[in-house]
């Protein structure tokens, strides 16, 4: 690029304000939670089916801890984290939904998801039916 | 009579001849869905229900051997990839999620005896319908536009294939300083953000050729654009581009103060819908376009044509007068016929765009809500989401538009506020927002074939 795009000095993240984090209630979901479920799918699209992804710029969301990924979206959500658009995106999930994701995606094995054995739906795992609970 | 009266009536008359047979027939064979194209919304479709529900019987019905991406493909013109690089394997969903295909073309739905028959004569039964065709062009919408010049003067590129090819070629045979005239398509259209995208690519293409004084002429029926808050400041300062008067409302005061009025602009001007930007006709032996804000003489002409549901959603009754297909947007069900899905580009699904990545997002949604109705339970409230990314023309300075979309009443609506890079994002972001563009193209495909 030769010519420079910005206009401003101002730190551009900072404009999303601050949203009040509301406190997360880690009781309230669990890995067969639907919610993280059709949540959680929406993701897949860059971060990888089922959060496995390989050699990308995207962060790989299989098998990370809990606490890491609900920390990483409040604090895209309140911009203390910069980011491009995971600051939108983690601001327009309930903390319900970020809980019930974090969940999930903590609950995947960090290798590609396969239907390995069309005679089982135990294959796939509880975690992903969402007739669970 | 409404939907829910026909359907009783429907299940009242089927209900006596199946009663004896339907549990049976259930406890003995794995229920069957039959997909209807194997473009992103079909084969996420495919892909998903195998992984949620493994014992449902999937075959997707796709003329073509392999994929040939349009997400991402208008750089192929500008030759940043090459036409290999868009083409797709069906194998993975073959072998590793053990999806049947039949390679043929669906020419006829039977509605009441739930099978489709192709133009190979197949006919093939199902328990529900997943129709993802993609779009079909209104060639008639444009006085001398038809399908045949599509592949040789005119092509409009926006669904793959050779056009691609037959574009660069036009491309690379310009003579220097041409004119170039884009004629996006009225909305609703597939990828809003990609005309605009493509008129950036042919401008920088022209530019690192050494071509100072060339024009890309865009000719809009519309007064803005997904993205257009973003593209408008890049091109501002990639391309000594003016931003139209018109656009103004589109800027706070200050905001419109910091871009830059250019004395000698660059390649690219919109002329805006308000500004005459209606096209007219065209005609492809004196190479002129007339739009009606008056006559265009260009060296190429690539006129992306209205858009509609694919050819046979519109054939088969899915469609409305709209052209688009109306559903049940919490399940994505028809609601023409029953027990058939239609999703992609061809639905109408409220806010939600025609992307690849909602076609995506609504496949997951229609897997969940598949599973949960051929075991006979309700709905599941859906979440959407569409992220698309799009280059400046610069490849290394990039933008998106970014949503979430819930249920409000029966229509999907967008739920977030913000939704682009911010007024006084730094070079550093846009360089960002371009490389997860590049890494885009290779994980979404992946979620959505492997
Ligand atoms: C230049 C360009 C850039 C784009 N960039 C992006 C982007 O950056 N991000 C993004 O999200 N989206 C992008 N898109 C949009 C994206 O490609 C589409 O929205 C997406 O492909 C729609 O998926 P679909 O399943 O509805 O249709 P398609 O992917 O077009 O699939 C339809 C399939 O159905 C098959 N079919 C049709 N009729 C029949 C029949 N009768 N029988 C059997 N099979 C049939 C076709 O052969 C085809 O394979 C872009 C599009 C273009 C043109």
């Amino acid at each position: 690029m030769t010519r420079r795009l910005i206009r401003g000095a101002t730190l551009a993240l900072a404009t999303g304000g601050a949203v009040a984090a509301l406190p997360l209630h880690a009781e309230t979901t669990t890995a067969t939670d639907p919610r993280g479920l059709m949540a959680a799918q929406t993701c897949a699209g860059c971060h990888g089916t089922k959060g496995y992804i390989e050699d990308s710029a995207y962060v790989p969301l299989a098998g990370m801890p809990r606490e890491r990924f609900i920390t990483a979206m409040e604090s895209f959500a309140d911009g203390s984290r910069p980011s491009t658009l995971m600051g939108p995106l983690a601001r327009a999930f309930t903390d319900e939904e970020i809980a019930a994701m974090a969940d999930y995606f903590e609950a995947q094995p960090k290798e590609r998801a396969r239907a390995i054995d069309p005679a089982s739906d135990q294959t796939t795992g509880q975690a992903l039916d969402p007739e669970e609970n | 009579m409404n939907r829910r009266d026909f359907l009783k009536i429907l299940g009242a008359g089927t209900a006596a001849t199946s009663s004896l047979a339907a549990p049976l027939a259930r406890a003995e064979r794995a229920p069957r869905v039959v997909i209807v194209g194997g473009g992103v919304g079909g084969a996420t479709t495919a892909k998903y229900l195998k992984l949620y529900a493994p014992h449902v019987n999937v075959t997707i019905i796709e003329p073509k051997r392999e994929y040939q991406r349009p997400y991402g493909s208008s750089e192929v013109i500008t030759g940043q990839i090459e036409l290999e690089d868009i083409v797709i394997s069906y194998d993975d969903l073959k072998t590793r999620h053990g999806i049947e295909f039949v390679h043929d073309t669906v020419e006829a739905i039977d509605f009441e005896a739930k099978q489709v028959r192709t133009a190979g004569g197949q006919r093939l039964g199902y328990d529900r319908l997943v129709v993802s065709p993609g779009v079909s062009f209104d060639f008639e919408a444009i006085d001398g536009l038809t399908a045949e010049l599509a592949e040789t003067r005119l092509p409009h590129a926006w669904d793959a294939g050779d056009q691609l090819l037959v574009l660069k070629e036009q491309l690379e045979s310009l003579p220097e300083n041409p004119t170039v005239v884009i004629g996006p398509p009225p909305n609703p259209y597939r990828c809003p953000p990609g005309p605009y995208e493509r008129a950036g690519l042919i401008a920088q293409w022209l530019l690192d050729r050494g071509d100072t004084q060339a024009r890309v002429v865009i000719l809009d029926p519309k007064n803005g654009f997904t993205t257009d808050y973003t593209m408008l400041h890049a091109w501002n300062d990639l391309y000594d581009f003016n931003i139209p008067e018109p656009a103004r409302s589109k800027y706070s005061d200050e905001e419109w103060a910091q871009l830059t009025v250019h004395d000698n602009p660059g390649p690219i001007e919109w002329v805006m819908g308000d500004m005459g930007g209606r096209i007219l006709s065209v005609d492809a032996e004196t190479m002129t376009v007339e739009a009606e804000a008056g006559t265009f003489q260009a060296d190429l002409i690539n006129i992306i044509p209205p858009l509609k549901a694919g050819r046979i959603a519109i054939d088969q009754d899915l469609a409305d007068d709209s052209g688009w297909c109306p559903v049940d947007q919490r399940t994505f069900e028809s609601t023409r016929h029953a027990d058939v899905h239609v999703i992609g580009d061809a639905c109408i699904a409220g806010a939600m765009p025609k992307s690849g990545y909602a076609a995506n997002s609504q496949a997951k949604v229609l897997a969940i809500q598949l599973k949960a109705l051929l075991a006979g339970n309700d709905p599941v409230e859906p979440v959407f989401q569409n992220t698309c990314y799009a280059l400046a023309g610069n490849t290394e300075v990039g933008m998106f538009v970014a949503d979430v979309f819930r249920m409000d009443g029966d229509t999907i609506a967008r739920v977030d506020e913000q939704r682009y890079l911010p007024f006084d994002a730094t070079e550093a972001e846009y360089r960002l927002a371009a490389l997860y563009q590049h890494n885009w193209m290779k994980a979404f495909t992946e979620d959505c074939f492997s």
